[in-house]
């Protein structure tokens, strides 16, 4: 196997053995292949100046770097912009591995002869890599050989890996590819573990809905960060695409004048919900509920009841519907059924039967804590919001935000992002 | 249009400046941890007030370097450990990376012989103290709740300011005191040169300026805001070489006139004997243990993230300990061995402290000339390079520790 770091800086030979200069790069291209074949190299002659040499007139890379033609021959190759600079641009930098979903740095580049061309193959991101850049690699791999461990090889194939620098706009459209078809979890991990910059000029190529789904994902001073560097318009869009309980986290950590901007600049119906729970204390229930729920006209049979949900934009927002609430014309709540209840019903039957009419509720003020605590003590999956005195039902907190107020995890989210 | 946040009014102007300033404040009172403590002392008590011309030297170096640091923090929004290995490629990186971690072990060494110290003033057993001072430190960084604990440790911090108080309730030879600022003066013996390094090293430590660079970038400070940030340094740098030259005023005046060379802690408390009276002891050992405490909370981890930077491994408390093995081990590895070295029977805790900071200033040098070409590369801070102030003053500090270093062996050859 051929290494870009035993490339660097080795002597190059014309056809007639006369020196020409030493490899200062090594340039690809056609990136979206799977083994991206080598165009040229970079080359210095004791000056400052770079001049480059097309990979049709190399005749071999290694031991070493060898020319078909005469140095007078030599048609020098014109870099046409889209080239990948390996030893500049990739060598030593952070690289996302997309099939192990992390930030990986990369310690070496593997090149190989595929055919009459040579092509970069992959990405060595292991110890062996790191090895062999401090020459360390023959001895160590005999060692471990004779330990009876041999080192493991830490390559990845090229297509596995997306390079992202921010000052490289062409090659991060290239990865966004990549990355979007990723969970949004992995995505908001990604987008944490790399520098502040890449992170923002990464988040500008993804989709609304991506990076909606990844910020709600993402430890809020990233959510913070991503979001107030975006043009206001976008910034708003994702907010809609956000649940209104995670818009709302977000938005009221910014500052005052730019949330009311972006409040003024989303849809009026998804501002409307934002700023209904923007009221309360962040660490209230009415701070962590959410305003998609499934709810139906109260003394509906079954089967109408049903086809009331499947028509109800409420209910189709709602993300996971273990209850349906049952509310009057007042909107005040008057039971709670569970949707498997609710399915096996037989469709002309009245819900009495199955409807909670007393539900466990909480205040919109009442503490998270306390909101958790009736989660777990009456096994829940979610608790109504009601308000004290109108019976109004205001929203639900999910067991998920519950527990997120007692969990550890919510205070580590509180250590600077660099531990 | 971008979206921006115009400060207006003093209440979210004051807002604006507390959510920036915090690195400043840290690594200032870092300066007055314990082996910076400990430094003070020893130099005050054998030197009397020759050392304080040295503290002014080292102020500016400090605000320079610092700045640098934060400077290259805000540009590139990336890591010192991960800049050098960006330009520089493994081997150099490698090496820088020992050098860091050779420092860095040596001054966390320091930071628990700071604690067994301390708590032996109070009367208690450093077999037991400074593991559980370990246990405490592991539990509160792994377990996230440093951010609260910061913010008492940096409270206990503040007794180090009883030093500034005790100076003016001694009334020190003020004339003398002010001639000793402006008279440079040097001693070509080993003694006097190890504690000319141990001054600079425990004001100047590479973990202060990884540290500065990385939570600056981690803020993301916008470059039209770095004024803000910029103020934080140098103020944090000028008030902790402040108070650091109070404690040479303070044990100049109270143990160097009676000739007393500090060697012990016990020692380095009667200091604030005469503001205090008999509760000196207490005083001094609760602002030991907090900057102690403080500093091996973040010392180890910043070490630790700089190096796995470095290499591509796996890190951050994000991370369960089977995901980043070698992240945890080296974390685990510098405290136990941190804990191990000050828990060898009959090791002179107070020589650990200082000698440490010698160490710090002698590898100093391999960062700063890193550094120093990242700051002035166009590529890597564009607009933002160094003055040739900056520059002159940089390098001249760099050259000064390198001489220094060079005397050291010069002299300790000579006079052997």
């Amino acid at each position: 196997m051929l290494y870009a770091s035993q490339l660097q800086g080795l002597q190059v030979w014309d056809a007639w053995s006369q020196p020409v200069g030493r490899c200062a790069d090594i340039l690809v291209g056609d990136l979206k292949k799977p083994f991206p074949p080598v165009r040229a190299l970079a080359l210095r002659n004791g000056d400052v100046k770079v001049h480059f040499i097309a990979a049709e007139q190399l005749s071999s890379l290694f031991p070493s770097i060898s020319l078909k033609v005469p140095k007078t021959e030599i048609t020098p190759y014109q870099p046409r912009g889209d080239e990948l600079w390996l030893l500049d641009r990739v060598l030593d930098r952070q690289i996302v591995d997309t099939e192990g979903r992390r930030v990986v740095r990369v310690n070496d580049l593997q090149l190989a002869r595929v055919g009459d061309q040579f092509c970069l193959t992959g990405v060595d991101v292991g110890g062996r890599g790191l090895l062999r850049r401090l020459g360390l690699e023959k001895p160590v791999r005999a060692m471990a050989r004779a330990l009876g461990r041999p080192l493991p090889s830490g390559v990845i194939p090229w297509e596995q890996v997306a390079p992202l620098q921010h000052e490289d706009p062409i090659r991060l459209r290239v990865s966004h590819d990549k990355i979007t078809r990723l969970p949004p979890a992995d995505i908001a991990a990604i987008l944490n573990d790399l520098d502040r910059r890449t992170s923002e000029a990464l988040a500008t190529t993804l989709s609304d809905e991506t990076l909606a789904d990844a910020l709600e994902e993402s430890p809020m001073d990233i959510q913070v960060a991503v979001l107030s560097r975006l043009v206001p318009e976008r910034a708003a869009d994702i907010l809609e695409e956000m649940g209104p309980d995670e818009a709302a986290d977000l938005l009221a950590d910014l500052p005052a004048q730019t949330s009311a901007q972006l409040l003024e600049l989303m849809e009026h119906e998804d501002a409307a919900d934002v700023r209904s729970l923007l009221r309360y204390p962040e660490d209230s229930a009415g701070g962590i509920m959410t305003t998609e729920f499934a709810h139906v006209p109260a003394g509906l049979p079954a089967g109408e009841a049903l086809d009331h949900l499947r028509r109800s934009p409420d209910a189709q927002d709602d993300e996971a519907m273990y209850y349906v609430y049952l509310t009057d014309e007042a909107e005040k709540l008057q039971g709670v059924i569970s949707l498997r209840d609710l399915v096996m019903a037989p469709s002309n039957a009245s819900l009495d039967a199955w409807t909670d009419k007393d539900p466990v509720t909480v205040g919109p003020y009442t503490p998270q804590e306390e909101a958790a605590y009736l989660v777990a003590k009456y096994d829940l999956l979610s608790v109504p919001v009601v308000d004290e005195n109108t019976g109004e039902l205001l929203g639900i907190v999910t067991v998920d935000d519950a527990i997120d107020a007692v969990l550890p995890t919510a205070w580590k989210k509180r250590l600077p992002r660099f531990f | 249009m971008k979206l921006q946040f115009d400060p207006k009014g003093w209440l979210r102007r004051l807002w604006f400046y507390l959510a920036i300033f915090g690195p400043g404040l840290i690594t200032a009172s870092a300066d007055n941890d314990a082996p910076g403590i400990a430094t003070y002392s020893m130099a005050g008590s054998t030197y009397g007030y020759r050392f304080l011309w040295l503290i002014v030297l080292v102020t500016v170096g400090e605000v320079v370097i610092q700045e640098i640091a934060a400077r290259m923090g805000v540009v590139t929004s990336k890591g010192t450990a991960d800049l050098i290995r960006e330009r520089f490629g493994v081997r150099i990186t490698a090496f820088a990376m020992l050098c860091l971690l050779l420092a860095n072990l040596g001054t966390t060494i320091a930071q628990f012989a700071g604690i067994a110290a301390g708590t032996e003033l109070l009367g208690v057993s450093r077999y037991i103290a400074v593991p559980v001072a370990a246990l405490l430190v592991g539990y509160v960084v792994l377990r996230g709740s440093y951010n609260y604990v910061e913010k008492v440790l940096l409270v206990l911090c503040l007794s180090a300011l009883s030093y500034a108080i005790s100076a003016f309730v001694i009334r020190p030879p003020w004339g003398e005191v002010l001639r000793q600022v402006i008279t440079p003066t040097f001693q070509n013996d080993p003694n006097y040169i190890l504690a000319v390094l141990a001054t600079i090293g425990t004001t100047i430590t590479p973990w202060a300026f990884v540290y500065m660079q990385a939570s600056v970038a981690d803020k993301g400070v916008e470059l039209k805001s770095y004024r803000y940030t910029r103020l934080d340094v140098t103020t944090g740098a000028v008030w902790g070489n402040v108070v650091s030259a109070f404690i040479v005023i303070c044990t100049a005046a109270t143990l160097y006139v009676h000739g007393v060379r500090v060697e012990t802690a016990e020692q380095a408390a009667l200091a604030l004997e005469p503001l205090v009276g008999s509760g000196a002891r207490y005083l001094f050992s609760v602002g030991l243990l907090g900057a102690s405490l403080l500093a091996a909370s973040v010392l180890p981890l910043s070490t630790t993230y700089a190096i796995c930077e470095a290499f591509g491994w796996e890190r951050g408390l994000d991370y369960p300990a089977h995901e980043a093995p070698i992240f945890y081990g080296l974390y685990g590895g510098i405290i136990g061995l941190s804990v191990l070295v000050v828990l060898i029977p009959g090791v002179p805790l107070f020589p650990i402290m200082w000698l440490s900071q010698s160490l710090n200033a002698i590898l100093l040098p391999v960062l700063l000339v890193l550094v120093l070409k990242l700051a002035n590369s166009r590529r890597v801070m564009g607009g933002w390079t160094n003055s040739r102030l900056q520059n002159a003053l940089a390098w001249g500090l760099t050259g000064m520790i390198g001489m220094v270093t060079l005397v050291l062996l010069i002299s300790s050859f000579i006079n052997s």
